[in-house]
């Protein structure tokens, strides 16, 4: 065995060991572990990609050398690598955007605790992304509801704190329904590890045995986490907690929470249930008919939103509306598409967010569209890189946006029956996204009379600040121009699930 | 050859020397260039039709099957010597009549365009020349409709110029099936059309003509699209009136003559449902525009509304395609241009000398002017068709080609009805001389003046109702020289 | 050198706000050189082009940007690039009086190499990468007076192009799978074994792509941003929204038809008849919308909604002939309504008189403007000896050939669509040039001819109207060559 191949329980236990010491540590030291924590896990993820990419196949990796089903099994192939490495990369980036706003909007004495915060919460997400037994997944999975609670709560007001109840709720109802489905499963198959609950699911399916349950074990696992990931209908927390939270972790909900359960769904789609028995459920057109009902009306209630983080909160809706739709097609295509939708909507989401606390900033701290006239000429680096975002999440071509929507587009050329109502609504999503988007961004550069460009905002001011955003810009233009071999990383990556 | 080329060229080159001239006030160098471009264009014409009669002359090509093609045939003879005789006439008559209107400088302008343009028409060899001068010749005369600018103008201006646009595209629609379906544009005696489109796409082409007739008829004042006529013509100060009336209306007559006899062929057309509507419009048209003339208090206009009657009768001659009745047809040309020039330049006069317009204030007008009523008066017979005249012989080849035709009811109807519009000439043109010599008892002898006009007025009227009653005497020489192209066409 | 051409208007435009110019001659200068530069350039590799096709980079899979120069690319690049230099002088006039010229020529001139990026493009995805560029460029030249007016149009101006975009990329996915190739190829190159039995599949994709590329065509119902977009500076109405963009539109239908699904296979379907049908009721609806309207450039932007159709008319017959129709309508439309727009835009800067009822009387006062006018007019109409008649004839005859009942009625449209033309246009030449007998001419005073920069353009572009009515036979028949998928 490698020691390369521990690199992923270094990684999780790493993040976690840093939470549990900042809690003792003063706010300068969290953040500075917090920093190189991040950085270090986004190193081990990046050696383990390329020995991944040079390996070939997945491998399995008993915590402890123990077998199961006592021990705990860590399961590794590229995609799972990939995704930390990219959860590390926009992790890191979000904090850096917004830290300037966190030092002014939370209190002296909260600042460690959200580092805390943030650290549990990529130690979860990693644990999501490596784990190889569904208990494991849960207890991640709820651990990540608490740090995400603590985040969207963590800035004190009134809303937030309603955000973050309403949130609590969901989510609990979403994960609840999750373990059911998991001890549905266990009582199924008497198994907790993946690859063993696959065999006999296997087996049931091809003798057709406990067909019901099966099949709602199917469907509680899917609601549970479109529940958690927001799914349109099952939305109506996301747009208060992303809209009110403070920008990091608005940033971090919508790029890497809603991300990590999407990945799990995925992970447990192939991994537990099997693509196959999947693609034979009804459950597949309810996700389908989900996904395109929320890029249709997440849009909609973008376009009557007049604040512009909640617009960007709404637009969330959407997109998760196009990733579900790809795993709706039940195509290997359209699951390589979700995937690599998932990489772009962080990528994009999370620079649109910090693109626009850089806009609300200079127009008063308000966030109404009429103030923000011309806000891009007051702080020209957040107007860029809205812009960017905005021309991403539309479809241009050279951003990833563009490459999502080709390669959703193509999924679903292959599936007869969804073709044309995927096609359809992709298009008229399009236009929707152009309408919300294009309108903020002719709104930001619309000159208003009497106001001078850049005052105060200086780029030495804002160092920190303009290198976050330029390296989402690359980032994204990255995932536009040389997509392929993402592309073909994803592949190889499914292809290692199963 | 050359000469052909000059004859169009020479006066519209002219007329945009005049337009872009700087306006210096100098009315009498403006008339003696004017009259001076005039004459010169009516011998390059001569020399045109005696020298350059042979051949074909390609001017250049619009695209590689559509050559811009003059050539002269016993047809172009016909009008192109009305046109110049009557642009003559009516110069002359605006020398004096043109005083008391403004931009005379662009009046005489578009007036030497209008007659290149129809002298370009009388030439024309093939049908896309022909149509490109049909729109020219739309586009020219229409500020002579405008000249008055007042808001009747501008309105009875801009109708004239929708309707006949609308005429041109619908000959234009036609044109492109000709294209198609023809073997060449060029006129030739007898028709184009290919015999085996002739076969195989005889509903389409029957419409397609049709169509183009219609079209065509548009400009030729022909029911249901004749009603920019009477509303365009009397605007128009009175010599353009004239020239309207007399020569550009037939325009119209000669692209039938055209599309009729030299493109479909008589021999496709005989017996179709085309020429039973189209036998039937013009016969309407006749009645119809006699009637609305015998109800027109204002002379001009009543001479507009006989003008949309008259110039039926010629279409009438042409729908029948018997010989003798193209032959009236081609005299009714001549007659009914001579007369309604005539007839116009006179109410010209009348409105000049005396600024009255409706024919109930002409009580007493022969007592005023005794020559000017007395060459209305004989003009005024000529279009009725009383013998000698020439309206009369025109007349007479109409009905008699009607009545030895094999179509069925029209054979008879057609001269009852040429019959009756007579009578309804009579009745709208004659009041004004009865009335004009024969004031009544009740009139005030001694409130009248002699108003006589002047020569320049009074001698193109003279010459006009001269020539129109030689026709009518002499109607051989013409009808012999027609004799040998109708052999060909019929 | 493909590169080359389409760079340098785009690295200009960029220099432009860079560059400290001490003088405005100075910029005048250095723009305008560049630009004829890069025309010259175009024309040199007109003549002087090779086969092959150039990839700069490579996308997904078999997709890439890559550029080639064939017969069409030589038609729209060498109108984009003949016509480019002469808006960009009148643009120099024009535009002191307008505010941050600078940015505007910065879009200005990028939005030169973009068309030149789409007329050049090899295949599907550079086009439609091209063309959604083409939008983002011009957004901010319809927004550029910064009034509410200019920036709802802008709005409405984004949404219907990206809108459009994202349903034609409906279609280049369909050509990415069923298709052999992406890259541009006469004749089309679906594979028709693929295709199998979803031929219905196909040709809903095509209408629908067609509609999609057609909003920047301004079809019938999705023209309402163009009369809209109006509001821009009238250098921009001109080249761009008479030419340049909604060609570009045109330019796509083209390359989908004719390079993408090929005429064999879409000719006499369904598909074929609701296209042409749609095309047709844009023709006459155009024109009447233009007969309607007061406003003078909103007045020729409709006669251009109505144009814009003439071409696809062409296009939708789906004959060689139909495509050489298309051809001679979108190069000669091009030098008509630029010449006309550039008219009105003269009598604005001039004048401030944007309504058609404030024109009474300007033909004496502003002679060559409303001479050229005045030709313009006729050349759109159709008067035989003038280009409109040309490219009319040819699609008529195309329409006539093709044998299908529903391009007769092509015809009756597109007469009268010209009989409608001459309503719109020559009232206002009417109104120019014989006012109201009891004009007062006081109102005038001081109203003059503009100065050379507008008047060169002017009287070039007049010049071409008038030779290319005369002799059009070497073009039509390069038209005809290129159509029969010779160049």
């Amino acid at each position: 065995m490698d020691f390369v191949q521990n690199f992923p329980f270094f990684s999780i236990i790493l993040s976690m060991f840093s939470g549990i010491i900042s809690s003792v540590l003063p706010k300068r030291a969290a953040k500075w572990v917090n920093t190189v924590m991040i950085i270090l896990v986004g190193i081990f993820s990046f050696i383990l990609l390329f020995y991944m990419i040079g390996r070939g196949n997945s491998y399995t990796y008993m915590m402890g050398h123990f077998p199961a089903p006592w021990g705990n099994e860590i399961r590794v192939g590229v995609l799972e690598a990939g995704m930390a490495l990219f959860f590390c990369i926009i992790m890191i980036l979000s904090l850096f955007g917004g830290r300037k706003k966190l030092d002014e909007e939370l209190e002296e004495s909260k600042h460690s605790l959200y580092y805390i915060l943030a650290d549990l919460m990529l130690s979860s997400l990693l644990a999501l992304v490596y784990t190889n037994d569904l208990f494991t997944a849960y207890v991640f999975v709820e651990i990540n509801t608490i740090a995400a609670c603590g985040l969207i709560m963590i800035r004190r007001n009134g809303r937030t704190i309603e955000a973050a109840v309403r949130y609590m709720i969901m989510s609990l109802l979403g994960s609840g329904m999750l373990l059911m489905g998991i001890c549905m499963l266990y009582d199924l198959t008497g198994h907790l590890l993946m690859s063993n609950i696959h065999e006999q699911v296997s087996a049931l399916a091809v003798s057709g045995e406990y067909h019901v349950p099966l099949l709602v074990t199917i469907a509680l696992m899917s609601v549970g986490l479109a529940i958690k990931s927001a799914l349109f209908p099952f939305h109506a927390w996301l747009p208060d907690a992303y809209g009110y939270s403070t920008v990091s972790s608005a940033a971090i909900l919508s790029s890497l929470v809603s991300k990590g359960y999407i990945f799990l769904l995925i992970k447990i789609i192939y991994r537990v249930i099997g693509i196959d028995v999947f693609d034979g459920s009804r459950i597949i057109d309810m996700l389908f008919a989900f996904g395109l009902m929320g890029m249709i009306f997440g849009s909609l209630s973008a376009i009557k939103e007049n604040d512009v983080r909640r617009m960007i909160a709404y637009s969330s809706v959407a997109q998760i509306g196009y990733i579900y739709m790809g795993i709706g097609m039940g195509t290997q295509a359209g699951m390589e598409a979700s995937v690599f939708h998932i990489l772009t909507h962080a990528a994009t989401k999370s620079l649109l967010f910090i693109a626009a606390i850089g806009l609300t900033d200079v127009s008063g701290g308000s966030r109404k569209f009429i103030d923000l006239t011309g806000a891009a000429y007051r702080n020209r680096w957040a107007g860029v890189a809205f812009a960017v975002g905005s021309l991403s999440m539309v479809g241009v071509p050279l951003f990833s946006g563009f490459i999502s929507k080709l390669l959703f587009a193509q999924a679903a050329v292959q599936n007869h029956v969804k073709m044309l109502p995927a096609l359809i609504v992709l298009g008229i999503s399009t236009v929707l996204n152009a309408i919300y988007f294009m309108k903020t961004v002719i709104r930001i550069y619309t000159p208003v009379e009497g106001t001078g460009s850049g005052e105060g905002v200086t780029f030495k001011n804002m160092k920190i600040y303009v290198v976050t955003l330029v390296c989402f810009i690359i980032l994204n233009v990255f995932l536009g121009v040389s997509s392929q071999p993402v592309v073909n990383l994803i592949g190889q990556g499914l292809a290692m699930f199963s | 050859m050359q000469y052909m080329i000059l004859s169009v060229f020479f006066p519209v080159l002219a007329g945009v020397y005049l337009l872009i001239k700087k306006e210096r006030g100098n009315r009498k160098y403006l008339l003696v260039s004017t009259g001076a471009f005039l004459v010169i264009t009516a011998i390059l014409v001569v020399l045109a039709l005696c020298l350059g009669r042979e051949g074909m002359f390609t001017l250049f090509s619009l695209t590689e099957r559509l050559p811009i093609l003059f050539k002269i045939d016993e047809i172009s003879v016909v009008f192109s010597v009305l046109a110049v005789l009557i642009f003559l006439c009516a110069g002359f008559f605006s020398f004096e009549y043109m005083k008391q209107e403004k931009w005379e400088k662009k009046y005489y302008g578009f007036y030497l365009i209008i007659l290149g343009v129809l002298l370009a028409l009388c030439f024309a060899g093939n049908l896309i020349t022909f149509y490109l001068f049909f729109e020219l010749l739309t586009l020219s005369s229409f500020p002579l409709v405008l000249h008055e600018r007042s808001k009747e103008a501008v309105m009875s201006g801009l109708k004239y110029l929708f309707y006949s646009l609308c005429g041109a595209y619908m000959a234009l629609f036609g044109l492109y099936f000709v294209e198609r379906y023809g073997n060449t544009l060029t006129f030739s005696a007898g028709g184009v059309i290919s015999d085996q489109a002739v076969s195989n796409h005889m509903g389409v082409l029957l419409l397609v003509a049709f169509l183009m007739i219609m079209g065509f008829s548009v400009k030729a004042g022909m029911f249901p699209m004749h009603a920019w006529l009477p509303s365009a013509h009397p605007v128009a100060p009175a010599p353009a009136s004239a020239v309207l009336s007399a020569v550009i209306v037939k325009a119209g007559v000669l692209a039938i003559v055209r599309v009729v006899y030299f493109v479909f062929g008589a021999s496709f057309l005989r017996g179709s449902w085309v020429q039973t509507v189209w036998l039937t419009l013009s016969l309407f048209t006749v009645f119809m525009g006699s009637l609305l003339a015998y109800r027109e208090p204002v002379l001009k206009k009543r001479l507009a509304y006989s003008t949309v009657s008259q110039i039926s009768y010629i279409l009438f001659g042409l729908a029948v395609m018997e010989r003798e009745a193209f032959t009236g047809s081609m005299l009714h040309v001549l007659a009914h241009g001579l007369i309604k020039a005539a007839l116009f330049l006179c109410a010209g006069a009348i409105i000049f000398k005396t600024g009255k317009t409706r024919v109930e204030e002409l009580r007493g007008i022969g007592k005023e002017m005794p020559v000017l009523m007395i060459c209305y008066t004989f003009v005024s017979l000529g279009l009725i068709g009383i013998p000698p005249t020439g309206g009369f012989i025109s007349k007479w080849y109409l009905a008699k080609g009607a009545l030895t035709s094999a179509i069925p009811v029209f054979y008879w109807l057609g001269p009852v009805i040429l019959l009756v519009s007579a009578l309804l000439t009579a009745g709208y043109l004659l009041p004004v001389t009865i009335q004009g010599f024969f004031p009544g008892e009740d009139y005030d002898y001694g409130a009248l003046q002699k108003k006589e006009p002047s020569f320049f007025m009074i001698f193109p009227v003279l010459i006009l109702t001269i020539l129109s009653v030689v026709i009518g005497l002499l109607p051989e020489g013409v009808i012999g020289y027609l004799s040998q192209i109708i052999e060909k066409i019929v | 050198m493909i590169m080359l051409v389409i760079l340098l208007p785009i690295l200009t435009g960029i220099l432009i706000p860079l560059i400290p110019f001490k003088k405005r001659k100075h910029m005048e200068i250095f723009l305008e050189s560049l630009v004829i530069v890069n025309s010259l350039f175009v024309w040199y590799l007109m003549f002087h082009h090779t086969e092959s096709i150039f990839t700069l980079a490579n996308f997904t899979g078999n997709l890439s940007i890559s550029f080639k120069m064939d017969g069409m690319s030589m038609i729209f690049g060498g109108l984009v690039s003949a016509l480019w230099p002469l808006a960009t002088l009148y643009a120099f006039e024009y535009m002191t009086k307008e505010e941050h010229e600078k940015v505007f020529f910065l879009f200005y001139t990028m939005t030169y190499g973009v068309a030149l990026g789409i007329s050049m493009a090899a295949n599907l995805l550079t086009m439609y990468f091209f063309y959604e560029l083409l939008t983002l460029v011009t957004v901010p030249l319809v927004m550029h007076t910064l009034t509410r007016e200019a920036i709802l149009a802008s709005r409405k101006y984004l949404y219907y192009s990206l809108g459009g975009a994202a349903f034609a990329f409906i279609g280049l996915i369909f050509v990415i799978i069923y298709g052999n190739t992406t890259n541009f190829v006469y004749g089309g190159v679906l594979d028709l074994e693929k295709i199998g039995g979803r031929t219905n599949v196909l040709l809903l994709v095509y209408v629908i792509a067609f509609m999609g590329f057609g909003v920047k065509a301004a079809v019938c119902p999705f023209n309402s941003w163009l009369p809209a977009a109006g509001v821009a500076p009238t250098p921009v109405t001109a080249l761009l929204h008479a030419v340049a963009v909604v060609k570009s539109g045109a330019f796509a239908i083209i390359r989908l038809t004719y390079y993408s699904f090929g005429t064999e296979f879409l000719k006499g379907t369904w598909a074929q008849n609701v296209v042409m049908a749609v095309v047709m009721f844009t023709i006459v609806y155009g024109c009447s919308r233009a007969l309607k309207e007061t406003h003078f450039k909103r007045r020729l932007a409709y006669s251009t909604v109505s144009n814009l159709s003439y071409i696809l008319f062409g296009v939708t017959i789906m004959t060689p002939a139909g495509l050489v129709g298309a051809f001679s309508h979108l190069v000669f439309h091009a030098l008509m309504k630029i010449a006309s727009f550039f008219c009105a835009g003269a009598v604005m800067y001039q004048t401030d008189r944007q309504y058609v009822h404030e024109l009474d009387g300007m033909g004496y006062k502003m002679p060559c403007v409303f001479g050229i006018f005045t030709l313009s007019s006729l050349a759109l109409m159709g008067v035989p000896g003038l280009p409109g008649f040309i490219s009319k004839w040819n699609l008529a005859l195309a329409a006539v050939e093709s044998g299908n009942s529903l391009a007769y009625w092509g015809i009756a449209c597109l007469l009268l669509s010209a009989l409608l033309t001459a309503i719109y246009m020559l009232t206002v030449v009417v109104r120019a040039f014989f006012p109201d007998k009891e004009f007062d001419r006081s109102l005038l005073d001081g109203i003059k001819d503009p100065g050379w920069k507008m008047l060169v353009p002017l009287f070039l572009f007049s010049i071409a109207i008038v030779a290319f009515g005369l002799h059009s036979v070497n073009l039509v028949k390069f038209f005809d060559s290129v159509a029969m998928g010779m160049k």
